[in-house]
């Protein structure tokens, strides 16, 4: 449950929480807690962050999240100093990432084609203070290009048809060292027409990976001898809510204990019920450097 | 209009760079101008002959040790036609070439007399079922020859993502095996910024130190609190970093964590030798050093703590939190889940963390060939696990003071 809030002296934050004044959080800590106005419920006051970004932004498109975002920032050797092309912005939830990983003395290009979304975007990285690191305009790269020749260290492409814009990376990435693309598609179909037209534009080193997170929760659950049903002693084997309260507020302690006796009791971890099973393919390609005789 | 401000990467004497031969087998090497690359079966070149190129390139070795670029590969132009393996068997009788002869032509490859495409030519002309295969086959068939005969190789640049790659493939032990996407998702968690100041232990011979250190400009620092008295950081040793960028890292022994600094008091006797004199030097500088690094930890409010240890988690992290700012992230690494279980209770129950979340990731690479798009028929079985938490501005808690 996370949003954000512009702090101004006077205002008033109002949530199902209850009614948190302004005022209360001017000359905290981030990381502080503030009690209601009423004192009955509270929030916790976080820095913001690109990976917190990515969770609350208002999408206006699918958007990356943090293990593509990731992954693909390393495998570009993304770093400060770093100038990156983007196409499409999207919801910037990635550009935000990017801003942060090149800063500051890299630069971002995004390009985005959707006039109202070009707006949302600038409006968010000019409330953010981005504009120094990122640039965003508003074209079709696809009929038009990028309009930069040799500049990029790496282009990143999360569009319908990206083979159409291979030609116009090609131009962008510099040609003095090591240029690195990324293409983001959800259909396999993309990916092969995307790796066909990399080969014909002669990048190399073409490979595709998927990346996936998987969540575990973790409970301390009985589990004693079989004994004690030999015994025809009954066990709980479920914690009910009363138990799983009470074990949440219990501070600083170790191995929770349990009314079963510890003894009995094991910490078991099992995945999520839900989990991502696709986000995008990744396609990863290198354009080697001119040779020189 | 930015352009990229950063040097090309050019190979410079004395840096380290992967070699990936055809084989897939790879190694790290020092490049030594005057001393020349052992490949093995693959031949020697000069070391000389890569300082000063860039990387992206395949290079064939010649005879003499010198070294010719080409652009790597691309896709073959295999495709399906009527060819199928209804009637192939396989028979060693196939291959018309005798042992002696291949063997003979192995060794002219070698000294150069003859190139590897000569060979891959003489065994499929010489092969009975070659004609036969699917397009695919031959092609895979040529790849096989290629990785045994080619005396070509890739050099890699020393790159977080090549190193973490290198050894997880080879010395996954030497990096309690982290894998590159698990080892990604720890920098992005931990928000690592160009001058962010982060507090690490990091057991896994630093490649997660040198991860931190290459995502840092001027103002970034690296505080690594180690077992024993001095730091196995031995993974940043072939990052080819800058002085400036080495001066980034700080390094504290766990044994002085609690350390109290005595003023210097070490006085040259008269008549002091040159070797005394600099033995004082060297003893002084050592003090000065802890001296300020304890002064560094001891300001507290890090930015992130990131911790990959052998010792048990929760103790790591109850003695180092106390430096942790507020709204700053925890992020611990285990190759085993196990090791973070009670951890993990611990830190969801404790009132000074948030989000507290374990995740494992999963990274599968795909072919991508036309007509032959299917995911590797090998994948890693595991990389690793992160445990994370927002770690929250204390309220009123006392200092912590040695036990």
């Amino acid at each position: 449950n996370m949003l954000t809030a512009t702090v101004k002296t006077g205002g008033v934050l109002n949530n199902k929480y209850g009614s948190f004044r302004h005022n209360d959080m001017i000359g905290l800590k981030y990381g502080s807690m503030v009690k209601s106005h009423d004192g009955k419920g509270f929030v916790y006051l976080l820095h913001p962050t690109p990976a917190l970004w990515t969770q609350v932004v208002p999408h206006r498109t699918q958007i990356l999240y943090l293990p593509d975002i990731s992954f693909i920032s390393m495998y570009l050797d993304l770093k400060p100093g770093k100038v990156v092309i983007e196409s499409g912005t999207g919801s910037g939830s990635f550009s935000h990432s990017l801003a942060r990983t090149i800063a500051p003395t890299g630069h971002l290009y995004t390009f985005e084609y959707h006039e109202l979304r070009v707006e949302t975007a600038k409006k968010e990285f000019i409330e953010h203070n981005l504009t120094d690191i990122v640039t965003i305009e508003h074209r079709d790269v696809l009929a038009n290009g990028f309009g930069k020749v040799g500049i990029a260290d790496a282009v990143f492409l999360d569009l319908p048809a990206p083979w159409d814009a291979v030609a116009a990376a090609k131009e962008a990435l510099r040609r003095d060292t090591i240029g690195r693309v990324c293409s983001f598609s959800p259909c396999i179909e993309q990916v092969q027409r995307t790796a066909l037209a990399l080969d014909e534009h002669g990048f190399a080193d073409i490979r595709m990976y998927e990346c996936l997170v998987k969540d575990y929760e973790v409970r301390t659950l009985p589990m004693p001898d079989i004994e004690e049903a030999i015994n025809g002693q009954k066990v709980n084997f479920k914690l009910n809510k009363n138990d799983r309260k009470k074990r949440k507020l219990e501070s600083g302690a170790n191995t929770p204990t349990g009314e079963n006796g510890s003894s009995s009791e094991v910490m078991l971890s099992k995945p999520t019920d839900q989990a991502r099973g696709h986000t995008s393919y990744l396609t990863f390609a290198i354009l080697a450097p001119e040779v020189k005789n | 209009m930015i352009a990229s401000q950063l040097d090309p990467t050019v190979i410079k004497s004395g840096d380290n760079v992967i070699i990936r031969m055809p084989s897939t087998n790879a190694k790290i090497v020092t490049l030594s101008p005057t001393k020349s690359v052992s490949l093995g079966k693959f031949g020697s070149f000069n070391a000389s002959e890569l300082i000063g190129k860039t990387f992206g390139h395949t290079y064939e070795i010649e005879k003499g040790g010198s070294i010719v670029p080409h652009t790597i590969a691309g896709f073959d132009s295999a495709d399906i036609t009527e060819a199928n393996n209804k009637e192939i068997v396989d028979n060693p009788k196939s291959q018309k070439l005798t042992f002696q002869e291949i063997e003979q032509l192995k060794t002219m490859s070698l000294s150069g007399d003859v190139s590897a495409q000569e060979i891959i030519a003489s065994l499929t002309e010489n092969n009975e079922s070659f004609d036969k295969k699917t397009e695919f086959s031959k092609s895979k068939y040529i790849l096989r020859k290629q990785r045994k005969f080619m005396k070509s190789f890739v050099p890699l640049e020393t790159s977080v993502y090549n190193l973490c790659n290198y050894f997880f493939e080879f010395n996954p032990g030497k990096i309690r095996g982290i894998r590159t996407d698990t080892l990604s998702q720890v920098l992005s968690l931990a928000n690592v910024y160009s001058n962010a100041r982060i507090l690490a232990v990091d057991d896994g011979q630093g490649i997660i130190i040198g991860a931190l250190l290459s995502r840092m400009a001027a103002g970034g620092q690296v505080l690594g609190v180690h077992d024993g008295d001095v730091s196995n950081y031995d993974v940043i040793r072939y990052m080819n970093f800058t002085p400036d960028t080495r001066d980034r890292l700080l390094t504290l022994p766990w044994s002085k964590l609690y350390h109290n600094v005595e003023p210097f008091t070490e006085q040259l006797a008269e008549g002091a030798s040159a070797d005394d004199k600099s033995g004082r030097e060297r003893r002084l500088r050592g003090h000065s050093k802890l001296s300020d690094t304890l002064d560094n930890i001891r300001r507290g409010e890090f930015d992130a703590l990131v911790i990959s240890t052998n010792y048990n988690p929760k103790s790591v992290i109850e003695r180092l939190v106390p430096y942790l700012g507020g709204s700053r992230m925890l992020v611990v690494y285990d190759q085993s889940k196990d090791a973070l279980l009670e951890t993990f209770a611990w830190l969801r129950q404790s009132p000074d963390f948030l989000n507290v979340q374990l995740t494992e990731s999963w990274l599968r690479e795909y072919q991508v060939l036309p007509s032959r798009t299917h995911p590797m028929m090998n994948t890693s079985g595991g990389g690793g696990f992160i445990l994370s938490a927002i770690h929250l501005a204390p309220v009123d808690k006392p200092a912590t003071s040695s036990s």
